[in-house]
């Protein structure tokens, strides 16, 4: 973004943050991720280690911090003096958020994470030198470093032949994290091109909605407001663009993490309503 | 003096009319810029040379006689092209769909029966090869340069050449062209192709 062009695009620019800010997008890709059905059975973290070849790195190095699961599982137990097994847990399935102010674009050194024109936060691994200065400054966690040359051990033969040719096995020295199954979206929107027509809601979802047993994740284009997921963010009046929701119903579910500090993120959660603490 | 004259000679057309010589010369390059590609304004092939190593293959595979002699489609063997991300090799069977009957005399077509024989295809080495972190597909590609703009079917070697250079010069395929970012990113600059590092980088 030189001078010369801030000059002469001044307009474009200023647009209103709820209108994407700087940014023009074609698509924004969003989630809902509905707390009351998630059964916290990890199916999302498992689809999502085959989808996207990710490493297992078995117990000594993830007790360390380094394992590479994109989609996490976090459990809470929110309800104070009860232990286990009269306290159940709740669960919170946690990747990246694809935020639209996202605190890791700008502090790359490379420009190896920018922001894609649909709204997704991108990772370029060939540009990625591995300062983790985006991992540090993310408030969710979820940008993980490869500190070892995993394609080594993790794939033993005949393993390899699982790994997914639609994107790259990650080297020593890379920072990743969740893409939204860009390899996906990729396929759907050449595909809707050649086709001459636009990408359809529901045409494709990622790993982690697919393999969903109880669907509580919904994947889809908030810029659709045909699309299942914004339907869902209206129905619970989550709008994007602020950093603190203004509902008429204070019962509705809807919220996104760390809204307060405006990153504007892209999954919305819903609340899970406990009548037992089991 | 030279300036004395071109100001004298220019003069008289300065106001709107176009000076004879000027006007010929313009209408010769543009003639031989749009024969010499067989492209309009609208493409621009993209430039850039690249010193490829010949690759022996386990049959010497004519392209120069299967294009320029027999004119038979690129698409007609590499039949994936406009459909999928690869263009495809084609199967054993598709050679032998001729070659039980043309040119059975001859020692390549004598290897690729043996292979046919076997049951066995002959492995074909691959040429042009990007990085395995690069998406590219050939299926949008042809849609851009050839479907989207009526450019007739049965001239795509030209589009094709586009990035694999004349290979209906060459017998066995080898690689012309530098097929690396910047040359990728230079034709996308010309011809209006996505600069998303995503689209391409995976």
């Amino acid at each position: 973004m030189s001078l010369k062009n801030v000059m002469e695009n001044w307009s474009a620019y200023r647009k209103d943050a709820e209108a994407g800010g700087h940014h023009t997008y074609e698509h924004r890709w969003a989630m809902s991720i509905n707390l009351d059905l998630c059964i916290g059975c990890n199916a999302c973290s498992t689809a999502c280690y085959a989808e996207n070849n990710l490493a297992v790195v078995g117990p000594e190095r993830f007790a360390k911090g380094q394992a590479m699961h994109w989609m996490r599982i976090e459990r809470y137990w929110d309800v104070e003096d009860k232990e286990y097994p009269d306290q159940g847990a709740s669960f919170l399935p946690m990747m990246c958020q694809q935020c639209g102010a996202a605190t890791c674009e700008p502090v790359c050194p490379v420009a190896a994470t920018y922001h894609t024109p649909d709204g997704l936060n991108a990772q370029v691994y060939n540009r990625c030198i591995g300062s983790r200065y985006c991992s540090n400054n993310c408030p969710f966690r979820v940008r993980y470093f490869n500190f070892y040359s995993y394609y080594e051990s993790a794939w033993p033969e005949p393993m390899h032949l699982q790994l997914n040719p639609d994107l790259s096995v990650r080297d020593k020295g890379v920072m990743e994290k969740c893409t939204f199954c860009v390899q996906r979206i990729r396929v759907a929107k050449d595909k809707a091109k050649i086709e001459n027509r636009k990408v359809k809601d529901g045409e494709f979802t990622t790993a982690c909605a697919q393999a969903c047993p109880t669907s509580a994740i919904v994947f889809g284009d908030t810029m659709d407001p045909e699309s299942k997921v914004s339907m869902l963010w209206k129905q619970h009046q989550v709008t994007r663009a602020v950093y603190k929701q203004h509902k008429e119903d204070p019962e509705l579910r809807g919220y996104r993490i760390f809204e307060e500090l405006n990153v504007d993120p892209s999954v919305m959660y819903l609340e899970r309503v406990r009548d037992t603490t089991v | 003096m030279v300036q004395w004259i071109r100001t004298r000679m220019f003069r008289k057309y300065a106001h709107g009319a176009f000076h004879p010589v000027s006007l010929g010369v313009a209408l010769i390059l543009a003639w031989s810029m749009m024969t010499s590609t067989g492209f309009a304004a609208d493409v621009q092939p993209p430039g850039g040379v690249h010193k490829g190593v010949d690759v022996e293959q386990p049959i010497e595979f004519p392209h120069n006689i299967h294009v320029e002699v027999n004119k038979i489609n690129c698409m007609y063997c590499h039949t994936y092209a406009r459909r999928s991300k690869v263009a495809g090799i084609p199967p054993t069977s598709k050679c032998m769909g001729c070659h039980k009957i043309i040119a059975t005399d001859k020692p390549r077509i004598q290897k690729l029966t043996e292979y046919w024989q076997k049951g066995e295809s002959p492995k074909w080495k691959k040429v042009h090869d990007v990085p395995d972190f690069v998406h590219f597909t050939h299926e949008r590609h042809l849609k851009k340069f050839v479907f989207d703009r009526d450019y007739p079917v049965e001239d795509v070697k030209e589009v094709c050449a586009f990035c694999h250079g004349q290979i209906k010069e060459m017998t066995v395929a080898k690689k012309v062209k530098p097929l690396n970012m910047g040359w990728c990113a230079g034709c996308h600059e010309k011809n209006g192709g996505p600069g998303d590092c995503w689209k391409c980088h995976k």
